[in-house]
């Protein structure tokens, strides 16, 4: 065998593991599955974590009359004259102090009917923070 | 003797260049130290500050410079993270971006960092001063790099134990998971310390249900019933065999005698009445729907056998010494016609076919099936006569939270090392870690799973000082006698009653001020017939068919006993101001988008017409004040009414009982 074969049969093997290296291609990564397993349960709206705080809150709440998905359908809707607003789609107010005073002082703070009660010392700053960001991500959702 | 002192020439060479070695690596550690990560970043920071605040706050800021750390010896930690987010207690960073940005919410005022630190709440490493050793991201050989804002609430759980602090609802429901599925009971856990579950009692179970039911439970219960809190134990066809053997020769008890019974003239009309009436499914779920206190019904006729379900419902107390059944009182006929309802309308035809011939007759599967109930544990849940109690099978999960995750077993998953990934496949996989394991598989969902999984991750093992710890004490038993105490026993109030926090918390009335809530003569009344006070709430309490004499009792000990005197003193002399004042308050308020009151408004909270009829003023007053005084958890806002608003609120509700009463019973 000469020294020019040699070579050859080198450079052939050392090509082969390099192709065989690039085909495997990063090794997978380990995965969290308890984190995946609550991201995929709160997530699943496409919420922060800030939001899917508020999103309980809401759910206990304000989903009696407001809906389960903010649409103004929740189960109380029917008995409310007006009717509470659709939270979702563009037109869903996202100014905070707006948010936080309506949800702090009731709806009559802000010049609407008095059917939605003031929060503002039954929850505590932070619940009604989580709330405010909440609400602001259901204006991503489109109106029913 | 003479010491040569000659040094060769070759080692003026060494000192030479060991002096010129240390001098570089003085100078590099020297430029080293002066271009750390953290002083680039606090670098940055003061030309941050320069543009959010104006000339006048930038003269008052404290100046940054240097290490920054806070020590907290009691916790055993040093968190140096202050370092770099700079701006994490002035609001003025509210808007920047991170390291700089202001803590969110109010977290830092409930839980000022120097005495909580930072690595309490979010855990990485609080001694490091770069990015990647502070454990922001997951690091090989750091055993708690920071937790992800989802998970986070495992450390909440460290401090706040079996009281469940707000904004927590993962670890909220992960506690309460844990309580109904009663991991207790084969685990000691740290802080469900005293709580038990109690599976049915088997002692009589050869006679209550079906053989061929039993093998079918015993293989998967999930299969009979979907929310079944018993786990699959993965049993061999000859571990059912004989333990079903076992089973169906427990028979203590023969069931109450039913020979009687003509079950011919069975009103299956008047059953399903009773059925409503009775309130069962407070309790139990037909269909997916109803309580969860008690076994789902939906294929009751294929598992119990009729006499026992008969024998049961007259007497459950007899064969369930702790059930949280209530005994009722019926008839015969009503308990004939109850039963078979619940056998045509929750039973398949096919069981009502004759089981398969008994086995139980045979010493050796008999004894076989022993073997079996005991190795599995079977008695950490059930009670049977003969067993003595020994303990929980399964290993105390204190401090778990604290293992190494390098030495735990994870199969052939491929997951990250962590303590938390462990618990959460065991919890639920717990056959797939590559290791024997008897645990059940429960079938929970991976968020359920996960949920338990983060309540179980707060269990750490070095104990905190008391100052940081946030307990519930646990309730006293409650357990009152004479005539009252049987009738609380008969009826099973305390399933969803509570005195002083000991019982359920189905309903939303505990007992301890009772008697300053509710009038004598309305108590007394609605024992007898039972109505729905919230029109929406699906759990009602029962109709007893309790006999007059026992209401009076009950009313009677209430009006006597649960007593609250701040509430009784109140003066209930309304004037005609007060009540137009509290009709114009009742409107501008907006409590219609709740109440009900004639026939307009919502049905969020409880009618208010027969208010007067049925609550004293002083209650009604001190609630519309303060309700989460009473209830923390009520939906009932806290207007923040003035004692006059408060009091001329309750003069028009007090009213509206007497002219809207149908029948009215006001004194």
């Amino acid at each position: 065998m000469t020294p020019r074969t040699l070579h050859t049969l080198a450079v052939a093997v050392l090509a082969l593991a390099a192709s065989a290296a690039c085909r495997t291609g990063p090794a997978s990564q380990p995965g969290d599955p308890m984190l995946d397993a609550i991201r995929a349960k709160e997530r699943g709206g496409d919420l922060t974590y800030r939001e899917s705080q508020g999103q309980h809150l809401f759910l206990r709440y304000c989903a009696t009359c407001h809906g389960d998905e903010g649409r103004g359908d929740g189960q109380n809707a029917s008995n409310l004259e007006p009717p509470p607003p659709d939270l979702t789609g563009p037109k869903s107010p996202q100014d905070v102090t707006y948010l936080t005073s309506v949800i702090t002082q009731g709806s009559a703070a802000v010049g609407r009917s008095p059917l939605s009660p003031p929060w503002g010392r039954s929850l505590t700053h932070q619940q009604i923070e989580y709330l405010v960001v909440y609400c602001q991500s259901l204006g991503r959702k489109k109106p029913a | 003797m003479e010491v040569k002192n000659v040094a060769p020439p070759r080692l003026h060479v060494v000192f030479a260049c060991l002096g010129v070695a240390f001098l570089l690596i003085f100078s590099w550690v020297l430029l080293h130290e002066g271009t750390t990560e953290w002083r680039s970043t606090q670098a940055r920071f003061g030309r941050l500050q320069a543009s959010v605040k104006n000339p006048h706050q930038l003269a008052q800021a404290a100046s940054v410079g240097g290490l920054r750390q806070i020590w907290l010896p009691d916790l055993g930690r040093i968190d140096r993270c202050g370092t770099c987010h700079l701006g994490i207690d002035d609001p003025a960073f509210a808007a920047v971006p991170a390291p700089f940005a202001t803590h969110p919410g109010t977290w830092l005022s409930t839980h000022p960092a120097d005495r909580f630190g930072c690595t309490p709440c979010h855990d990485g490493q609080g001694g490091a001063t770069d990015y990647t050793n502070a454990a922001h991201q997951p690091q090989p050989f750091v055993s708690r790099p920071m937790r992800p804002l989802e998970t986070i609430e495992a450390n909440c759980g460290a401090c706040h134990r079996a009281l469940d602090p707000p904004d927590a609802p993962r670890l909220a429901q992960g506690r309460r998971l844990i309580v109904e599925f009663g991991c207790f009971s084969c685990h000691e856990i740290p802080g469900f310390e005293g709580l038990t579950f109690r599976g049915p009692s088997l002692a009589s179970i050869g006679y209550k249900v079906r053989s061929g039911w039993l093998a079918v439970w015993l293989h998967d219960p999930k299969a009979y019933l979907p929310q079944s809190k018993m786990g699959n134990f993965r049993l061999s066809t000859q571990e059912i065999t004989s333990l079903q053997a076992f089973l169906l020769s427990q028979r203590a008890q023969p069931p109450l005698d039913s020979t009687g019974i003509d079950w011919k003239r069975a009103d299956a009309a008047n059953g399903r009445a009773l059925f409503g009436e009775l309130r069962c499914v407070s309790c139990h779920a037909v269909n997916g729907r109803g309580g969860t206190m008690g076994p789902e019904l939906t294929k009751i006729g294929d598992k119990v056998q009729r006499d026992w379900l008969f024998s049961y419902l007259k007497d459950p107390h007899r064969v369930q010494p702790d059930t949280p059944m209530l005994q009722y009182r019926l008839t015969d006929e009503q308990l004939r016609d109850l039963t078979s309802f619940l056998f045509d309308e929750y039973g398949s035809a096919a069981a009502a076919t004759e089981p398969p011939p008994v086995t139980y007759q045979d010493a050796r599967l008999v004894a076989e099936g022993r073997a079996v109930f005991e190795r599995r544990g079977c008695t950490s849940c059930h009670r049977l006569p003969g067993f003595k109690d020994t303990g929980r099978i399964g290993p105390s999960l204190a401090g778990i939270a604290d293992r190494d995750p390098d030495e735990l077993p994870y199969g052939s998953n491929i997951v990250r090392h962590t303590t938390d990934n462990y618990i959460f496949l065991k919890v639920l996989l717990p056959d797939t870690l590559g290791q024997p394991s008897s645990m059940p598989t429960f079938g929970f969902s991976p968020a359920d799973a996960a949920q338990i999984a983060l309540a179980l991750a707060s269990i750490r093992k070095a104990d905190l000082p008391a100052s940081y710890v946030v307990r519930r004490p646990a309730p006293a038993p409650y357990r009152p006698g004479g005539a009252f105490g049987e009738l609380v026993d008969r009826y099973r109030c305390l399933s969803c009653h509570s005195v002083n926090g000991y019982g359920g918390d189905l309903s939303t009335v505990p007992f301890d001020r009772i008697g300053s809530q509710l009038r004598r003569d309305y108590v007394a009344k609605y024992l007898l017939n039972p109505g729905a006070v919230r029109v929406s709430v699906e759990a009602r309490m029962p109709v007893f068919h309790m006999v007059p004499d026992e209401a009076k009792t009950i009313a009677e000990y209430f009006a006597d006993v649960f007593v609250d005197d701040s509430l009784e003193r109140y003066d209930a002399r309304f004037t005609a101001v007060e009540v137009r004042r509290g009709q114009e308050l009742y409107r501008r308020l907006g409590c219609q988008a709740c109440h009900q009151l004639g026939t307009k408004g919502g049905y969020v909270g409880p009618e208010l017409s027969t208010t007067g009829a049925r609550l004293k003023p002083g209650w009604i007053a001190a609630w519309l004040s303060k309700p989460q005084t009473y209830r923390p958890d009520t939906l009932q806002p806290d207007y923040g009414l003035s004692p006059a608003d408060a009091r001329a609120l309750t003069a028009y509700l007090s009213g509206s009982g007497a002219d809207r009463t149908r029948g009215g019973n006001t004194p």
